[in-house]
């Protein structure tokens, strides 16, 4: 009697404990999806134009910079046209959702990349480079909540994204991120993304002005991402389409 | 006022007050060697502003420095066509290239311009061109609108290599296909649209090219108006193009070409082609060179994959259905083995310049067979060389088995610098395209500078 008592109560115990997982689970999983449509929001408004440096710096000390222009619009839809050096101006990326094509004035059309490819070298590659809103491309898995930073471990919601898996850390005064790690699908390490130098740009978009990034797959590469000018500013969606490509230039 | 230690702790004796000022003064450098990197980091990148102010008039362009050293093969029949006069086992050549290009925008208008300049040395003598390979000016009265007229190349289809959907294309080497071509004159009209929902663009470019005395007179027949047109669709995440050249300078040619991204490292791409009455020359047995007029259908199929240590594969098979098959080959290297033996013996140009003349107008042209595989693997900075990049690219003949390969190595490292090191080997036997070249291997060093 006091055998099936006991048996009852650990499965009632067990069942409770297994509700809660589950009650748990989804609630936890809402709380991060949300916390990170507010780091979107937070890093970036809906629809603006930018202008960035990249800096490819090897460990000899040795740097290589390419300048940007960017237009962003919505979730999905992003362009970028090299203004600098003389070598890549005039080059052109653009970023649809999962699609993304590299315009080389000389070829003269478009041709279609992949995320996983870099068209500046170095360790950005074009998924960092025309990077979306993490709310479009990655599901919260977990969360936790510690004394400065909450910790999102984020997960791919498809195969055609970049990195399977994401662990960022993000700032609980700003709800920013500040240091997310990137992973692939075997779940080696690929990449670190440090963002800081929180700058105020105006029109209420405050944000890090720089990305640092740094690989074990390059040990003693760094490459560096300076933000300048964001301004809020609204774009035709034609902007954002393969014969537009030539054409990005009349934006600015 | 001057804080020490003895100031803080009046208690301590001057000995410790000493001792604690030097422990200060090593520690207050010891953190200074250690926040160091960061205090340097911190003023190490820097955005001027100035870097990204827009001028109406930008310019740009390269100066091109090429050497290139040709190992000839002496038995070739194309080496018998175009080295009669002058034949030997290698010869140099040396050239220099300069290419400005720029644009100047008010408004909703912009012209734009490409200008080529080439001097070119080598054992036969001295040779330069100064060509307008763009000119056009570009009207934009709306995002979704783009009127142009002017001189501009054309770049339809999705291969790398070859498009059988590129009917107002320049035809391009598939060893330098980012290499910028000439234009031809046209009055050109574009106009976008964007969609939400499965079909996210649709895009039409309608293309007039006239055919006259001095106007495009190297696109087909004269004194005839040309349309070309395309069709393009961003279709589920599919990018599809319709094409069509309607007109008398070249037969009526329908085409249809696709590009895909499977995956965040494997994309699929494909083009197919229609032409109605397509012409191409033809040497008959006895000699004579004959129009042949047939319904042709070419296509294109290729991939391109990245795998995991960065290794990028392009892939793409080619039918081009108004090639030259085997047995038309055949014929042709036949007759020009008996016009050379001929002329060698007597003396007499007359097959020897007939086969000349069926080089120039079909048989000698870049890939004039029927069915090509063609290949190139590019490793992305191998051995953590920044903007280092060795490749291989071969091109088969698959009906002969002839093939060339050709390894490249590629370094970007100096800003604005581009250095290449290139060989190619062609390989393949008797009466087969790559064997009768005139060419055995090509060494090529070039340098270009961008400004």
């Amino acid at each position: 009697m006091f055998t099936i008592r006991r048996m009852i109560n650990t499965a009632i115990g067990v069942a409770i404990a297994g509700m809660a997982l589950l009650i748990h689970t989804p609630a936890t999983a809402m709380d991060g999806n949300e916390l990170l449509r507010q780091v979107d929001a937070n890093m970036q408004p809906q629809s603006y134009e930018m202008y960035r440096k990249l800096i490819n710096i090897e460990p000899d000390g040795t740097k290589k910079e390419f300048v940007l222009y960017t237009v962003k619009k919505g979730q999905d839809k992003m362009v970028a046209l090299f203004l600098s050096p003389a070598s890549e101006k005039g080059r052109a990326t653009l970023r649809l959702g999962d699609n993304m094509w590299l315009y080389i004035p000389n070829v003269g059309k478009p041709i279609r990349i992949t995320s996983l490819q870099s068209v500046v070298g170095g360790v950005f590659n074009n998924s960092d480079i025309l990077r979306l809103d993490y709310s479009l491309e990655y599901d919260a898995v977990s969360m936790q909540e510690g004394e400065k930073s909450y910790e999102l471990e984020l997960k791919a919601k498809n195969s055609a994204v970049a990195y399977d898996r994401l662990k960022m850390k993000i700032d609980k005064a700003t709800v920013q991120p500040m240091i997310i790690e990137c992973y692939a699908a075997s779940g080696m390490l690929i990449k670190t993304l440090h963002y800081s130098k929180i700058k105020d740009f105006g029109d209420g978009i405050k944000r890090p002005s720089m990305l640092e990034t740094d690989s074990p797959l390059h040990k003693g590469y760094r490459s560096v991402m300076l933000f300048a000018k964001v301004t809020k500013k609204e774009f035709p969606d034609e902007v954002f389409t393969l014969n537009y490509l030539s054409k990005v230039d009349t934006l600015r | 006022m001057k804080f020490l230690p003895s100031t803080i702790c009046p208690k301590l004796t001057p000995c410790g007050s000493l001792l604690l000022n030097r422990f200060a003064t090593l520690s207050f450098c010891l953190s200074l060697l250690l926040v160091s990197p960061y205090l340097l980091r911190a003023d190490e990148f820097t955005f001027d502003l100035d870097e990204i102010e827009k001028s109406p008039f930008e310019s740009g362009g390269f100066i091109e420095l090429q050497w290139e050293h040709m190992d000839i093969n002496e038995d070739s029949l194309f080496g018998s066509l175009s080295l009669r006069e002058s034949p030997g086992s290698s010869y140099d050549r040396l050239k220099g290239s300069f290419q400005f290009d720029g644009s100047y925008s008010k408004e909703l208008y912009s012209a734009h311009w490409l200008l080529k300049m080439s001097m070119l040395k080598d054992d036969f003598g001295y040779y330069d061109s100064v060509d307008l390979f763009t000119a056009y000016v570009n009207f934009q009265p709306l995002p979704a609108a783009t009127l142009a007229v002017g001189k501009k190349p054309y770049k339809w289809g999705k291969g790398y290599a070859w498009n059988p959907v590129g009917y107002i294309n320049r035809r391009k080497d598939p060893n330098n296909p980012e290499e910028s071509l000439e234009g031809y004159i046209t009055a050109e009209a574009d106009f976008i649209r964007s969609f939400t929902g499965k079909l996210q663009t649709a895009a039409l470019t309608a293309v007039f090219l006239p055919v006259y005395d001095s106007i495009n007179d190297d696109f087909g027949r004269e004194q005839d108006s040309n349309f070309g047109a395309k069709l393009y669709f961003l279709f589920m995440d599919t990018d599809v193009d319709f094409l069509a050249l309607l007109g008398e300078s070249k037969p009526d040619s329908y085409g249809f070409d696709f590009a895909k991204n499977i995956s965040s490292n494997f994309e699929v791409h494909g083009e197919l082609s229609w032409v109605d009455d397509g012409r191409k020359i033809v040497l008959a047995d006895d000699g004579n060179l004959h129009t042949v007029e047939e319904d042709t259908l070419s296509w294109l199929l290729g991939i391109r994959y990245l795998t995991p240590f960065d290794l990028t594969a392009i892939v793409e098979y080619y039918h081009n259905g108004l090639g030259y098959s085997k047995s038309e080959m055949d014929t042709f290297f036949q007759f020009t083995q008996d016009a050379s033996v001929l002329f060698q013996q007597t003396a007499s140009r007359l097959l020897y310049d007939r086969a000349v003349d069926a080089s120039l107008k079909g048989y000698g042209k870049p890939q004039p067979g029927r069915d090509y595989l063609y290949a190139r693997f590019s490793q992305k900075e191998p051995f953590d060389i920044l903007y280092f990049t060795p490749s291989l690219t071969t091109i088969i003949n698959l009906s002969d088995k002839s093939f060339s390969i050709t390894p490249e190595l590629n370094y970007t490292g100096i800003t604005n610098w581009e250095l290449k090191l290139r060989l190619s080997y062609l390989h393949g036997g008797s009466f087969t395209e790559y064997g009768e070249k005139q060419n055995s291997v090509k060494y090529e060093i070039r340098l270009r500078y961008y400004f």
